[in-house]
């Protein structure tokens, strides 16, 4: 069993929930309130600063790229250039986008492409030191080998394509997508491997949508999505061992490379619908997804704990929200509710023997943890359009906040020691977000921000005798199996995105 | 409506304000076996250990020979071999060793007419060319990379190559050990000429047995082999002590127990009361602020409250001092040398004294030691040893008196606790460390009996 597997992938598949790509398409799971910052907030959105309501409020310019159908709604063609940073206080890490989009309608088509290029910081820990103290004892000195530790940041890249036709008169359009991203980095993964000296990351993300929207007079609209998502990641990390070499009669240090490979696929399916409410503004709108995720392969860390190699999860969400349109006023809330269903597994390498004297063949699980989530996600928001000289003019304020309560249950059953461990867990993450746009008759200029709180990053601390707290977290998404005392110092993760919108005549 | 949105805005900048708050936070998952484990070997310096380097054959094979031949001895009834034997983990499986003119070998060696016990139990030798910085019970000899400090003082000769040779060169100069005693006759009924010499005459001493291996022609022949730049005139016992040194650091070493094949990262080498038990021992027994290191053990003297036995020390027979034996010393009055630990389920009887004869015994001691010496049964000593245990209230004093601290208050260990401590215990033995007899040459150069 490699113990040092499993974070990644659910790190990475929490990143590639939490950005923009589809807040409510991809459902995150999360054992443990790791910080992550926007890594993937790629395209623009409107609603950003409104705590990203979403469910009764359309946002004109994330719609296109989160559901392929709904670039029936472009009337015109659009460039959109929308550099994003992050950065996660404390100085544990941060990153930089350059997404550039194009989106545009002819006739009954319509379709675009975006690419970005993103630099993703090192996370440092915010203090580290080797856990070596009493024990060193004389034997000269240690005997050491240079291997540099990794300090560089690294880029990745995206790139997207839609295209998608109205079928004309009956108000459906339909459309698909794909998006590609060639990954060497993944914010905060560096986090899961303290005792390493460097991490080199590889790997793909390779998401397609297909989706349909139907919209009836009166505001009336269904829309449907098919996804499909599919995570490698392969991690090679970099470990200084120290050996006693009874030769010299001192400490040697010898260089070792694991190699760490995740491997997610989520296929998910996702309907909303949207009507108005009363003739007074009001909207209301439904949400229902399902995801259902397999882990092939998962890594581990080398402190992370019980070991599972494995996993399978089924998540749900259902949601309402409300919105309301007063004038160039405009107010969203959402609340949707998250029931996910996760277990993981450690899978024996050899035949192993149970205490009651069964033997557990090799390809076995040895250890089956259970997890129940019960989530439940707020989101409202407000935003105020005043002219400024003329209705061609105008600048927009957004205020919002998104809340997410996430709670669950774990049973781990350890098959070898047959013995169950229950344990629940729970926290609240919050973020603040923020908007300023000036829109003019020739483009649009968009600033989103948004703190997200709450959430912490792995504090090392290490204790000498004694039950030792590890100095680590467990990750994140459906299998994390959570084994060890983990100690998050409490950082906050601040986004800013500026966004252009040109239209093209 | 601007009144509402500067209201709007400033609650929005409140609570932006207030997310800025960072709030650490402990998440109660519980803990790993493993993950704790690694991380607190990685605490206490315990990290794995190389292969050792290949010896020269033709040493090894000297040292071989030299190791079983009882012609090291004043008397050619012992040699290194009979207490530490093949069968008992490199130890003799007795609490105190019997030296020269004792029969037999093993756990029934008995004591010859008018002889004592040697003070003190054979320490196993398995593990000893690991990096030992002492050797023997109170550490007399000790050093690193060609220094040492040994009884010998300056008479000592350079050029030895590690501590195990300096170890090497003192039991044929100890009288109940290999030396004898003036009137000493040989198997032969020879007299033993080993034995006229006076206890600081180490030279003569070492010169004597050298002389009686290059009479040996076969000698000759292995001593040319595995020093062939050495005229047999210039060979001295040194080269016999370096020799021996290569055939324990060759054969001897045994480093591939479960427990040092965890240390390489395979997690499935150990069972999981194996690893809490090391967990205990890297913990709440505390056993790892003595016993730590990538040797586990050998980093000082402690004295840890053993029962006294034996004929004792120079200093104050019948007790046995220990290192406080040793000049200049007091202050380790009853303290020895921590063991290394690797095999040690190999070497019973325990301690210097072989005062207990389990681990689970030794593992009770350590759980409350006042109560262990001060309720010691002496009926589990073997009943040649029986006599010789000092029970008395002032020598129990006189130990716990120096009990060192970390060992003054009851480690409150529960049963289970303590049988998994035990378990970790053995998962420290290497599989081929159980049958070494492919160790016991057919023959000797002397032609005398091998054991």
């Amino acid at each position: 069993m490699n113990l040092l597997r499993q974070r990644t992938a659910m790190l990475g598949a929490v990143l590639l929930v939490l950005g923009g790509r589809a807040s409510a398409q991809i459902i995150p799971i999360r054992t443990v309130p790791l910080a992550q910052g926007d890594q993937f907030l790629l395209f623009p959105s409107s609603n950003l600063g409104m705590g990203g309501v979403s469910i009764a409020l359309s946002d004109s310019l994330f719609d296109p790229f989160r559901n392929p159908a709904l670039g029936v709604r472009v009337d015109a063609a659009h460039l959109f250039v929308a550099p994003t940073a992050y950065s996660s206080s404390r100085e544990t890490g941060g990153g930089r986008t350059l997404p550039i989009a194009l989106i545009a309608r002819t006739g009954a088509w319509f379709g675009g492409f975006a690419g970005a290029v993103q630099q993703i910081e090192r996370s440092r820990p915010f203090s580290f030191s080797p856990p070596f103290a009493v024990a060193l004892p004389r034997g000269g000195p240690v005997a050491t080998q240079d291997v540099a530790s990794d300090n560089r940041s690294h880029g990745n890249s995206y790139a997207f394509a839609t295209l998608g036709k109205s079928l004309g008169v009956t108000g459906v359009s339909v459309g698909g997508s794909v998006q590609w991203s060639t990954l060497h980095a993944l914010d905060g993964v560096d986090l899961l491997y303290p005792g390493s000296q460097g991490l080199s990351q590889s790997g793909h993300v390779l998401d397609l949508r297909l989706g349909l929207n139907k919209e009836w007079s009166g505001n009336r609209s269904l829309e449907i999505l098919a996804l499909h998502d599919r995570f490698a990641m392969t991690q090679d990390v970099s470990y200084i061992d120290v050996f006693w070499d009874p030769g010299l009669q001192q400490f040697v240090q010898a260089p070792r490379v694991e190699r760490n490979r995740d491997r997610n696929r989520t296929t998910g399916l996702h309907v909303a619908y949207q009507r108005p409410l009363t003739s007074t503004g009001w909207r209301i709108g439904l949400i229902g997804t399902a995801n259902i995720v397999s882990s092939p392969r998962i890594a581990t860390n080398e402190i992370v704990t019980v070991p599972r190699d494995q996993g399978r999860a089924t998540a749900l969400n259902l949601g309402v929200g409300f919105s309301k349109a007063r004038g160039l006023a405009l107010f969203g809330v959402d609340v949707v509710y998250e029931p996910i269903w996760s277990n993981s597994w450690a899978v024996a390498d050899v035949p192993m023997l149970t205490v009651g004297g069964e033997t557990i063949p090799a390809g076995g699980r040895t250890i089956v943890n259970r997890f129940r989530f019960s989530n439940v996600v707020l989101r409202l928001g407000v935003a105020q359009e005043m002219a400024l000289t003329n209705l061609q003019k105008a600048v927009r304020l957004d205020l919002g906040l998104g809340v997410r309560s996430m709670h669950y249950r774990l049973t781990q059953e350890d098959r070898l020691a047959a013995t169950e461990h229950p344990l629940r867990n729970s926290w609240v993450e919050w973020s603040p977000t923020w908007g300023l746009s000036l829109r003019f008759p020739d483009l649009e200029l968009r600033y989103r921000g948004r703190v997200l709180n709450g959430t912490g990053r792995p504090s090392p601390s290490f204790n000498f005798g004694g039950p030792v707290p590890l100095d680590s977290f467990a990750p994140n998404n459906l299998v994390v199996t959570p084994g060890e005392t983990i100690n998050l110092a409490g950082v906050t993760t601040i986004t800013h995105q500026i966004s252009l919108s040109l239209p093209l005549r | 409506m601007t009144k509402h949105m500067v209201r709007a805005l400033g609650v929005g900048l409140l609570a932006v304000a207030a997310a800025c708050v960072e709030t650490d936070r402990v998440l109660p998952q519980p803990p790993s076996l493993d993950a704790q484990l690694r991380q607190t070997l990685g605490q206490w310096g315990v990290v794995p250990i190389l292969p050792q380097a290949p010896q020269n054959p033709a040493l090894v094979a000297l040292g071989q020979a030299l190791f079983f031949d009882k012609e090291l001895s004043g008397n050619r009834d012992i040699a290194c071999a009979t207490c530490h034997t093949t069968a008992n983990g490199m130890g003799d499986g007795r609490s105190l060793a019997v030296g020269t003119g004792g029969t037999g070998v093993g756990p029934g060696r008995t004591l010859g007419p008018g002889r004592q016990f040697i003070p003190r139990n054979a320490p196993t030798l398995l593990n000893v060319a690991l990096g030992l910085p002492y050797a023997f019970w109170d550490g007399r000899v000790s050093g690193f990379a060609g220094f040492f400090q040994s009884p010998a003082d300056s008479a000592l000769p350079a050029g030895l190559p590690n501590i195990l040779a300096a170890q090497a060169m003192f039991p044929v100069t100890n009288r109940r050990e290999m030396r004898g005693v003036p009137g000493d006759t040989d198997v032969f009924g020879k007299p033993n000429e080993l034995a006229q010499y006076g206890d600081s005459q180490w030279t003569e001493m070492w010169r004597g047995v050298m002389l009686r291996l290059v009479a040996i022609p076969a000698y000759v022949a292995k001593f040319n082999a595995a020093f062939p730049g050495v005229a047999t005139s210039q060979l001295e016992f040194r080269h016999a002590a370096t020799a021996i040194a290569a055939f324990e650091t060759q054969a001897l070493t045994k480093i591939d127990s479960p427990f040092d094949r965890y240390l390489r990262r395979d997690d499935n080498a150990m069972t999981e009361a194996e690893k809490r038990g090391a967990l205990l021992f890297f913990g709440k027994a505390t056993c790892s602020s003595c016993h730590n290191g990538p040797l586990i053990g050998t980093g000082g003297f402690v004295d840890v409250g053993v029962p006294q036995i034996g004929p004792g020390g120079a200093t104050e027979p019948p007790r046995d001092l220990g290192r406080g034996d040793l000049a200049g010393n007091d202050f380790y009055r009853f303290a020895f040398r921590i063991a290394p630990l690797r095999n040690v389920e190999l070497s019973a009887p325990y301690f210097h004294d072989g005062a207990y004869p389990t681990l689970e015994s030794v593992v009770s001691h350590y759980n409350d030691v006042r109560t262990s010496i001060t309720t010691f049964d002496s009926m589990q000593l073997a009943p040649d040893v029986r006599a010789t245990y000092h029970g008395d209230a002032a020598t129990i004093t006189a130990v716990l008196d120096r009990l060192d601290f970390r060992l003054s208050q009851p480690l409150h260990l529960t049963v289970a606790e303590r049988a998994d401590l035990v378990a970790f215990l053995k998962s420290l033995t290497d599989p081929s460390a159980r049958n070494l007899s492919s160790l016991v040459p057919p023959s000797v150069p002397s032609g005398l009996p091998v054991q």
